[in-house]
């Protein structure tokens, strides 16, 4: 098929121009597509519009080749290009021309109704047709919110901390800080929770330790002054173990490694150290220390060496109490003691309140001194009141005693100097006296005295039994010196322990389900010097380390050791850097 | 070539990288023995809120990116589909940096923020992969323009050939040439309908009318009756066009907003952790 196109337009002076094309081909295409034989270059035209195809003759076809793609979606239609035939094909006007000769057709395309010329008012109506034509404001609101946001939660509240120009007189609160807390402080914190400034004292600088020694002023520091501590933690801070704002609770965490850390290998941290190292408590904790009393105060000794003695002053057999066949007691026969006769719980239940002779030992262990008179006792504590009462209980039965008691004391017959007939006589006054002061001299040795000495004299004087028990030497040691004042009795000091080991913390109160013998194997102790402190491996039958283990009560360095070394204030001194701005609070409304 | 959607972006190049940061951070964080608690003032925490800084500028940085035609710094495909992707992965890393330690603060406004924006952001993706494709088969081989320009040609046909017809048909003819429209109101865009479209109306009330008449009545009424057919139709997709359009639109309406707030409380809570340090 040979087909003349002729496309038809006007110029600018509005004359016909005409455009002519001869094409061959077995089907001629026309639409917008660009390969069309016949190019209708309108917006409202489909790609594929439609075909002219050779049928003894040209004939226009649509919807055959494109009823896929061709939008129009119209029925099929097909027109004879006759001569003298037009057609519309959207806005273009097709006329068949009788053909020249060797052309099977001939057809003017002639744009007709131009899309710029299109009435239009439905146009008008077709004007805002995307989100960007509404003129919604998306920069407007991003920089909206953006200024809310730094308004609302920095440039205001940040006014009064770094002295903005905008800082409102104090009192007037226009945007609060408290939309920067990060999060709950310690409950003990909560008063100063609203005042930031309480702790965060110079802006961008870590909180100093200053801000926590205002009120913790006493804290400890971790080791005595002799082991130099501010040189040991020289740059460390309160805050790089205690981190508030991370709950109510704990601003620490109860961790061996802050422990371990150091003490996993401590000389090489702090080189006189008497600590050995440790970074478990169930795999390479040493054996406990025990603080011993001593004349030059507390020595630490090493539990696993010889076996540990005290030096407490007193004569004290625990077996003896213990026997299970019960002890001898002054009127109630034979008495089976257990702990707690003389161990008592303090207030706190955590530990035990000293023994004390007169609530715990003096009722079997009396202080009597003449068997005549058996509720007669000397006052304990004090050696040089005993001995006045002695001698001012014999003074007066020799001036004051009946024949009775005269006798029963002195051992001759005779009654107190005062009621004897007549005025007495200087020689019988001296007599008196003397026989008084020998009696109480004798009377002092039997209590003072040690057993060895007191025992020679026991046919002359009473029962051993009675005197077994109330002589002093019983429980102390006792020494005897002779000076110009004559016989001096010298009780050698008491020092008793309630604090074996002062630097773990120890509950008794938690280990109340276990019997006290489970710990303190006392039962065969004859010596007042064997220390009953159990080891550690008695603790490590129920306490495991910080890893838990199965039947073990899983046990970190805190649960026993504090960090705070409760005796050596932590050293305050501070310096804040030249120039750091100080926040400045006002006095909070709350 | 096939088509590579950004999400398979040179074989799935910044989806790897997404997961070994993601990964990365997880495992740092699993590692991390922190003093007390994991949070942001931690060693670790501090390092993920730098790295989740610097994600969010750059992130933020697309917006610049993608406007800068000349630019030869990877291809605007590349950015967004790293930008898709390391967007994910900010989740992962602001999230680990928070510690999990979330209350009504600056802070956790700009860790919602960040939330809210990278949410936005996977509405996007799915928007800007499923859209495109339900817009050409809206389309054809139209382009907005020339369904208009077909529709105001309806429109000049129906006029002509509605002229002779009765006063009824006529009223509801003019109707929809008079009253007509497309978009116009963020509602018609967005939904796509135009509850009271004068053409549907016609359409629907046309054959009834149309019953009455007779001969070449009939006849034109049938013809006026196919040009709405086809205006309603038209305007049916044009309408849909306008709300695909306005799909691929709308999210970043709410994306760049929360994007650009997020830098400011993004900035505000940096400067205040260490203002109050």
């Amino acid at each position: 098929m040979k087909l003349l196109v002729i496309t038809q337009s006007r110029n600018r002076a509005g004359r016909t121009v005409q455009v002519r094309k001869d094409v061959t081909a077995d089907w001629v295409r026309v639409g917008r597509n660009a390969a069309s034989e016949v190019l209708l270059a309108d917006p409202r035209i489909a790609l594929s519009q439609g075909l002219i195809v050779d049928r003894n003759g040209p004939v226009y076809t649509e919807g055959e080749m494109g009823t896929m793609t061709s939008t129009t979606r119209k029925a099929v239609r097909a027109v004879r290009l006759s001569p003298g035939t037009t057609l519309d094909i959207g806005p273009y006007k097709v006329s068949a021309l009788v053909p020249p000769p060797g052309y099977t057709g001939a057809i003017t395309v002639e744009l007709v109704r131009p899309a710029e010329n299109v009435a239009g008012e439905f146009l008008t109506r077709a004007a805002k047709l995307t989100l960007a034509s509404l003129r919604l404001p998306k920069r407007g609101v991003a920089l909206a919110l953006f200024a809310l946001v730094a308004i609302a939660f920095f440039l205001l509240p940040a006014a009064r901390v770094l002295d903005l120009p905008w800082r409102q007189p104090e009192g007037v609160a226009m945007a609060s800080d408290r939309f920067w807390n990060p999060g709950p402080v310690l409950l003990a914190h909560q008063p100063v929770e609203l005042k930031c400034e309480a702790c965060h004292q110079v802006a961008f600088r870590q909180v100093l330790d200053a801000a926590c020694l205002e009120c913790h002023a006493r804290i400890g520091h971790h080791v005595a002054p002799a082991m130099k501590p501010a040189a040991l933690f020289e740059g460390r801070r309160c805050a790089e173990c205690h981190r508030d704002h991370k709950g109510v609770k704990a601003t620490h965490r109860d961790d061996d490694r802050f422990c371990a850390d150091c003490h996993r290998d401590i000389r090489s941290r702090a080189n006189g150290s008497q600590s050995q190292d440790v970074s478990d408590f169930a795999k390479d904790h040493p054996a406990f220390r025990l603080s011993l009393p001593s004349e030059a105060g507390a020595r630490r000794v090493r539990q696993g060496g010889a076996p540990i003695e005290e030096a407490s002053g007193l004569v004290f057999p625990h077996a003896t109490h213990l026997d299970p066949a019960g002890v001898k007691h002054p009127g109630k026969g034979r008495v089976v003691l257990d702990c707690q006769a003389c161990h008592h719980a303090d207030a706190s239940r955590r530990g035990f309140v000293p023994v004390a002779m007169k609530r715990d030992c003096q009722a079997c262990h009396r202080l009597a001194f003449e068997p005549a008179m058996g509720e007669r006792e000397v006052p304990h504590g004090s050696p040089r009141e005993a001995i006045t009462v002695v001698r001012e209980f014999y003074a007066n039965l020799a001036l004051n005693g009946t024949e009775d008691s005269f006798e029963k004391a002195f051992g001759v017959p005779g009654a107190g100097l005062l009621r004897r007939p007549g005025v007495p006589s200087e020689e019988a006054r001296r007599a008196a006296l003397a026989l008084a002061g020998e009696r109480a001299e004798r009377a002092t040795r039997e209590l003072f005295g040690s057993r060895l000495a007191a025992s020679g004299r026991k046919s002359e004087q009473v029962s051993e039994e009675l005197f077994q028990v109330r002589v002093c030497s019983a429980c102390h040691e006792i020494a005897e010196r002779e000076g110009p004042e004559g016989t001096r009795w010298e009780v050698a000091p008491v020092r008793q322990v309630s604090r074996w080991m002062p630097n773990a913390r120890f509950d008794h109160a938690s280990h109340a389900q276990s019997k006290c013998a489970d710990c303190h194997d006392v039962a065969r102790s004859k010596k007042s010097a064997d220390v009953a402190m159990p080891r550690i491996e008695a603790c490590r039958e129920c306490h495991g380390g910080s890893r838990p283990v199965e039947r073990k009560v899983t046990s970190n360095c805190l649960l026993c050791h504090g960090f705070h070394e409760q005796k050596h204030p932590w050293d305050p001194r501070f310096v804040p850097k030249a120039g750091a701005r100080v926040a400045k609070g006002p006095a909070v409304a709350h | 070539m096939r088509h590579q959607s950004i999400l398979e972006y040179a074989r799935f190049r910044w989806f790897k990288a997404a997961l070994v940061l993601s990964a990365l951070a997880g495992f740092a964080y699993l590692w991390h023995e922190p003093a007390l608690k994991p949070y942001g003032g931690t060693l670790l925490g501090y390092g993920l809120g730098t790295v989740g800084a610097v994600l969010i500028l750059w992130l933020a940085w697309f917006g610049v990116r993608k406007r800068r035609y000349g630019s030869r710094a990877g291809t605007v495909q590349g950015w967004l589909s790293a930008h898709v992707y390391l967007g994910t992965a900010l989740l992962v890393v602001a999230t680990l940096h928070t510690g999990f330690e979330l209350g009504w603060n600056l802070h956790t406004l700009a860790y919602v923020l960040m939330v809210a924006t990278v949410a936005s952001g996977f509405y996007g993706t799915y928007v800007y992969l499923s859209v495109p494709g339900l817009m050409t088969a809206n389309r054809g081989d139209e382009t907005l323009e020339a369904m208009v320009l077909k529709i105001a040609d309806l429109d000049d046909e129906i006029r002509a050939k509605a002229l002779s017809l009765p006063d009824a048909i006529l009223k509801a003819v003019n109707a929809s040439l008079d009253r007509s429209r497309l978009g116009g109101s963020f509602l018609r865009i967005v939904t796509g309908r135009d509850a009271d479209c004068p053409t549907a109306a016609a359409v629907r009330d046309l054959p009834e009318i149309g019953k009455q008449l007779s001969g070449e009545a009939a006849k034109l009424n049938h013809e006026v009756y196919t040009l709405l057919l086809q205006k309603n139709e038209l305007l049916g997709r044009a309408r849909r066009d306008l709300r695909y359009k306005a799909k691929l639109d709308l999210w970043l309406f709410v994306h760049v907003p929360l994007a650009i707030a997020l830098l400011a409380a993004l900035a505000a809570h940096v400067v205040v952790v260490f203002l109050y340090w």
